[in-house]
């Protein structure tokens, strides 16, 4: 009896065994391509300082694992979409130009740079000194190959074409000089080229690859591309040429401290958060709320929080449909609905609520916005009484025979909550006598765009300039597909001040415009504005100095590992 | 032999066309129009939908698309994927490995594992070693896999630290999932081999073995398991296709390369041809093991050779 026991008992562990063997076996062809880049280590293993020390006693070396929540599309900075892809992009590739937090604009590959008095036409004076990765020197020809390339149509460019609108063409006026030329003048170019999406790629490279450039990318910024192991890891190294990174926006403008870094794909969020805890990978992005508060109390860890600017998270309210055409009725829901208790429910204090169609931090943000419009059952409930919209024996109200209704469509997957958020308003709004019908469907691209078929939608947008407004409430928005202005929104009196805002070159002026804007749309309860999105990244403690730009897009170039 | 060996072989490869026929199908009747999850239609203008349309061959009808994707499969071209232009076949080839590994480990785990309890769970019938694995057994089935993976990544990775919670790169990231995948299977072997062998136990053929002083331990082992486990055998077969299906959550949650994972990217950006190649290959692999398994009956058990 006691030998079959045994027998029988070992079972298990034969299995193990047997599953181990075989995985040595089977794990060679996979994990064979990524020899070259020494991704085999999955923790970060602090090599000894290098001798070469430029800044003083900043310890040297080391590889950071970081780990990303999606697969980035591409890595062709001029194809890519998802803002994923920008953390990786923007460690390879630089831009003309970079946007400090507060808005200002500084010099980066671009020394120095004029607009014309008419505002048609920008000349940059370009640095002298700078080498792609693969050798190419950058000058006036690189710049104008890579805005030419994005607007070729072969190119299969994505959001690039619209962040480099009204980008007409280039003139190369000397070796280091190129002159922008634009369809109509805009205020808002300059600081568009300092996003990661229009930087520049080295030119033999694109020729030499073309549509695989998203595979092989070649920049000229502070790391060098090395390998992308797809839904594993994209290893990017030390470019130790480096020697131009922007003073406005990093301390060390020079070659990285670290010596490598690997971007992890890891989808799922306990497995991401699980892997730092553990220590597995020393950095991983997108901390959901509730973990933040209790990483926090972790004497190994730390979190990195950086809100994004450009459009916060909006409930758009769409006006074509009836009966939210009307103003008052809209104002009524915008009373009704309960954002501060939304945003503190969901996200236990860990973002911050919205209260403008801007963030904080944007250009011309009116913070007199703050705490104005705050919820009001009572208002809520008198002005819907006060329009004969009026309590059913059901709950409903009605008027004219028709009930209240309101169909609040919403994507899939559940990006940062935002399916529970249209659970709470469906509470919320039942009990002032709104029916709400939820629709979470994962096709809302077809839904909202080609059928127009929602009362509310809810959308964001990072973005550096509050142009980005144009897009969502000008009458006009049309270079871009005909239903994008989301609340189906008209008024003269907006669609004028965002064309003045466009043109305007004196920034104090442009402020005011944007502010009147603003305050338009919150009156007009255009939208409800809901919660500013924090990009977030929990650390191992050995990590210091990570830095994130105007976008909250993470800057590596002064990170290094400590004790 | 041989000619049922063919015949199953040729209803092997309608099954695999069909399975095309479906795919092909359901694609294509689904809501949604793959451009605007390629592209950002709010950003791009008509003119360039339309013309990208046109170069993927989305403005076609269906049997040319279907005739032409079959021909060109012949040829061993898959398409290239609308995301970024990879074409398909090498993006399959090399991700495969990590999902028949993994596939592997947690079948060898489930059978083990099921066998393992099943027997003890007969032998101990109605005591608790009996309940004990029954309960597991159920516990194993009705875990849903992303929550059983996360429970493996808390205890063993964050409270333990013994293996990684993620990663494809050596034998320590499979064990995890092996398991979390594997847990599946046990139930459904362990409630299996439990019946059949209570059955086999009750046959006249034990109870001779019994009566001529063969050892315990042989009669359990040599011969009633021998003869308990040939439904076993079926189950591998259908569990395989459960297998393959879980690695889609599995392979997300422990952040492991694998077809799993790259169908489940592929469907979410409605990444056509990406999505018709992996379930080619898994229906190809479905059907072979299925095959090799109703083949195997022959090796194993002489009854079927000589009923044929």
């Amino acid at each position: 009896m006691s030998n079959k026991r045994k027998i029988v008992r070992s079972l298990p562990v034969l299995a193990l065994i047997f599953a181990i063997a075989l995985a040595g076996c089977a794990q060679k062809p996979s994990s064979g391509e990524s020899s070259a880049a020494g991704g085999a280590s999955p923790a970060a293993a602090v090599s000894s300082a290098s001798p070469s020390a430029e800044s003083g006693n900043t310890p040297q070396g080391g590889e950071l694992s970081y780990a990303l929540a999606t697969s980035p599309d591409q890595l062709d900075p001029h194809r890519s979409g998802y803002a994923v892809a920008v953390r990786v992009i923007r460690t390879i590739h630089d831009s003309l130009v970079a946007q400090a937090p507060d808005g200002s604009i500084h010099p980066w590959l671009a020394t120095e740079w004029e607009a014309s008095p008419d505002g048609k036409s920008y000349t940059f004076k370009l640095r002298q000194d700078v080498k792609f990765h693969d050798g190419t020197p950058f000058n006036a020809e690189a710049v104008k190959y890579n805005y030419d390339r994005i607007l070729n149509p072969e190119t299969k460019a994505a959001n690039s074409q619209s962040l480099i609108y009204p980008y007409e063409s280039a003139e190369v006026l000397d070796e280091y000089t190129v002159k922008l030329n634009l369809k109509t003048p805009s205020s808002a170019f300059l600081g568009n080229l300092s996003q990661a999406l229009v930087s520049i790629v080295s030119p033999t490279a694109a020729e030499k690859y073309g549509d695989q450039l998203t595979k092989n990318p070649v920049g000229s910024g502070p790391f060098k591309f090395v390998s992308w192991e797809e839904n594993s890891q994209i290893v990017v190294e030390r470019n130790p040429d480096y020697n131009w990174g922007p003073d406005s926006l990093v301390d060390n403008t020079g070659a990285p401290y670290l010596d490598k870094i690997a971007f992890k794909i890891v989808p799922e969020e306990a497995t991401r958060i699980g892997s730092v805890q553990s220590g597995q990978i020393l950095a991983g992005e997108t901390v959901p709320p509730q973990n933040i508060a209790s990483l926090a109390n972790d004497a190994k860890l730390q979190i990195f929080k950086s809100n994004t600017q450009g459009l916060p998270f909006t409930l758009f309210i769409n006006q074509k449909r009836e009966p939210w055409g009307d103003t008052k009725l809209r104002q009524a829901l915008q009373a009704a609905i309960d954002v501060g208790s939304i945003v503190k429910t969901l996200y236990l204090g860990t973002y911050d609520q919205a209260w403008s169609p801007l963030t904080p931090g944007t250009l011309g943000y009116d913070a007199s916005l703050e705490n104005a419009n705050k919820f009001d059952q009572n208002k809520a409930n008198a002005l819907f009484d006060e329009l004969g919209w009026l309590k059913g024996d059901d709950g409903i109200r009605a008027k004219d025979g028709k009930k209240l209704t309101l169909r609040y469509v919403d994507g899939s997957p559940n990006r940062e909550k935002r399916n529970d958020i249209a659970a709470i308003v469906q509470q919320q709004l039942k009990q002032v006598g709104i029916a709400v019908e939820v629709e979470i469907t994962q096709d809302f691209r077809t839904v909202i765009f080609e059928q127009g078929n929602y009362d509310i939608y809810g959308n964001s947008q990072v973005n550096s300039d509050p142009e980005a407004l144009r897009n969502f409430y000008h009458s006009g928005a049309k270079s871009i597909a005909a239903s994008q202005n989301l609340p189906g929104y008209a008024n003269a009196e907006v669609d004028a001040l965002l064309d003045a805002g466009l043109v305007e070159q004196d920034p104090a002026k442009r402020e005011d415009i944007y502010k009147q804007i603003q305050q338009i749309i919150i009156r007009d309860a255009v939208i409800i504005p809901i919660y500013v999105f924090p990009y977030t990244v929990a650390a191992s403690k050995t990590v210091e100095a990570l830095k994130f730009d105007s976008l909250a897009y993470p800057l590596f170039n002064d990170v290094y590992l400590g004790k | 032999m041989l000619r049922t060996a063919g015949l199953r072989l040729l209803t092997s490869l309608l099954v695999i066309f069909g399975s095309l026929v479906l795919v092909f199908s359901i694609v294509y009747v689904l809501p949604g129009d793959p451009i605007r999850s390629i592209v950002d239609p709010t950003t791009v203008s008509e003119e360039t939908l339309a013309s990208l349309r046109a170069e993927l061959g989305l403005d076609r009808p269906f049997y040319a698309r279907f005739a032409d994707y079959i021909g060109s499969m012949l040829r061993g071209d898959f398409g290239k994927s609308l995301l970024n232009d990879e074409p398909v076949l090498p993006k399959i080839l090399k991700h495969l490995p990590a999902t028949l590994a993994l596939t592997a480990a947690s079948s060898l785990f489930a059978a083990m594992v099921g066998i393992w309890l099943g027997v003890l769970s007969a032998i101990h019938r109605d005591r608790w070693i009996d309940s004990a694995a029954r309960v597991i057994g159920l516990f194993g089935i009705s875990m849903p896999t992303f929550w059983s993976g996360i429970l493996l990544i808390l205890i063993f990775s964050i409270t333990l630290g013994w293996f990684p919670a993620m990663g494809s790169d050596g034998w320590k990231t499979l064990v995890l999932p092996a398991i979390g995948l594997g847990i599946v299977g046990a139930g459904y072997v362990v409630r299996l081999v439990r019946n059949s062998m209570l059955e086999v136990i009750n046959e006249q053929f034990v109870l001779t073995l019994r009566a001529k002083g063969v050892s315990e331990r042989l009669v359990m082992y040599r011969h009633a398991l021998r003869n308990a486990l040939i439904p076993a055998l079926t189950m591998i077969g259908v569990l395989s296709g459960e297998l393959l299906a879980g690695t889609v959550v599995i392979e997300t949650v422990f952040a492991r390369q694998g077809i799993g994972r790259i169908i489940s990217d592929a469907l979410m950006a409605k990444d056509i041809p990406v999505v018709q190649g992996v379930i080619f290959f898994s229906a190809v692999m479905y059907v072979l093991i299925n095959l090799l398994v109703d083949l195997s009956y022959r090796v194993i058990d002489p009854r079927v050779r000589r009923l044929q």
